[in-house]
């Protein structure tokens, strides 16, 4: 036998082969399977309470909110076309002003919703915090009639982030939304 | 002479070798699967994770855009109402055309009212009573329309006897951010 000349024999080793072919044909079947199972765009839903009309000269959903004291303290988020306001029947407070930003060619009217973010969490703390008795988790989206879809459900997505889960809708003219923000103390 | 018959052409594979091997190479040439295996377990994984038991109950049309959302609640199969700024849809079937002046009058649209109020009586009448499930409504509205339009539509559901409201959104994966 033939020796190097180190004296050491040189022996090949042979490491076994993997056979990956049977491995292949398993992915080749699960993945049209997983491909046609597959969702990339997950639709969800956002409960929405009871809409409640407002009389042309908002002093109906003053009345409404009045029902009770849950009722008086329940919050609103109040969009206008220029200003962006969060409240209760008591009074409301500003929250920023409507900014344009440009979608797609086209000049749409949007707003700082960090602001409204962080005036949620800071209003749901102080009502469960005054009102330890009290759930706190309707609230209304007051808005005008020309406010786009995508700024209400922005509006109600960050309430429901704040822990108001109830939305509502209520939808007025401009100046009906006015007089009831000025019915309701507005400051 | 004559052309040569086809007998008298030479193989040039040899019988049933492989070119390599009727080169004299004695070589067997094997196809490394390791690199398309990555491939696939990568893929594999991928799939996995949007993997979905329940298949896609909605069919969101590609006529309207819906808005994103980080809500967590899952779309049952209820009425599908799609809205955008040109026409009205239910269950499939364009009911209504949009105009100024069906925003400009009245709460509820009528047309949608009796619509809504005849599906909800032949669900009635096949299943012989009304649960709280079959009273609600699913509505896909486009991120373009106005608010009036949507309280029309959702006043209009309450009239007809739908109570529950869900309004469909795109769920905002968490790693996707929620500033778009």
């Amino acid at each position: 036998m033939a020796k190097a000349a180190s004296g050491r024999s040189r022996t090949v080793k042979h490491v076994p082969e993997i056979d990956l072919l049977p491995v292949m044909n398993l992915f080749c079947c699960i993945i049209p399977f997983l491909l046609f199972s597959a969702t990339f765009l997950e639709v969800v839903v956002i409960e929405m309470a009871a809409t409640e009309g407002i009389s042309s000269s908002g002093g109906g959903a003053t009345a409404n909110l009045m029902r009770s004291e849950e009722d008086r303290l329940q919050p609103k988020i109040i969009i206008t076309d220029q200003e962006l306001f969060i409240g209760t029947a008591s009074g409301s407070a500003h929250v920023a002003y409507a900014i344009e930003i440009e979608l797609y060619g086209d000049m749409i009217i949007s707003f700082p919703w960090d602001s409204l973010s962080m005036k949620l969490e800071e209003v749901h703390e102080l009502l469960t915090e005054a009102y330890p008795q009290i759930d706190f988790r309707k609230i209304t989206v007051l808005t005008v009639e020309e406010t786009r879809y995508d700024n209400i459900i922005t509006a109600i997505d960050l309430a429901g982030a704040a822990g108001f889960d109830q939305p509502g809708l209520q939808v007025a003219p401009t100046a009906s939304v006015t007089s009831a923000m000025a019915a309701g103390g507005g400051n | 002479m004559s052309a040569p018959s086809k007998r008298h052409v030479p193989l040039l594979l040899g019988s049933g070798k492989s070119v390599a091997v009727s080169r004299g190479k004695d070589k067997k040439v094997t196809l490394s699967l390791t690199s398309m295996i990555d491939m696939f377990t990568i893929l594999l994984v991928f799939l996995l994770k949007s993997y979905s038991a329940d298949g896609q109950l909605v069919t969101v049309s590609d006529q309207l855009v819906l808005p994103k959302a980080r809500m967590e609640t899952k779309v049952e199969l209820k009425l599908e109402i799609q809205v955008n700024n040109s026409v009205i849809v239910v269950d499939g079937d364009p009911l209504i055309t949009v105009t100024p002046e069906l925003l400009n009058s009245g709460n509820s649209i009528p047309v949608l009212v009796t619509r809504l109020r005849d599906h909800l009586e032949y669900s009635r009448l096949s299943r012989g009573t009304l649960t709280d499930d079959d009273m609600k409504v699913n509505i896909q509205g486009d991120v373009g329309m106005p608010a009036i339009l949507l309280q029309r539509v959702m006043a209009s559901c309450s009239e007809a006897g739908y109570v529950g409201q869900n309004l469909a959104v795109i769920k905002i994966i968490a790693s996707e951010g929620g500033d778009d």
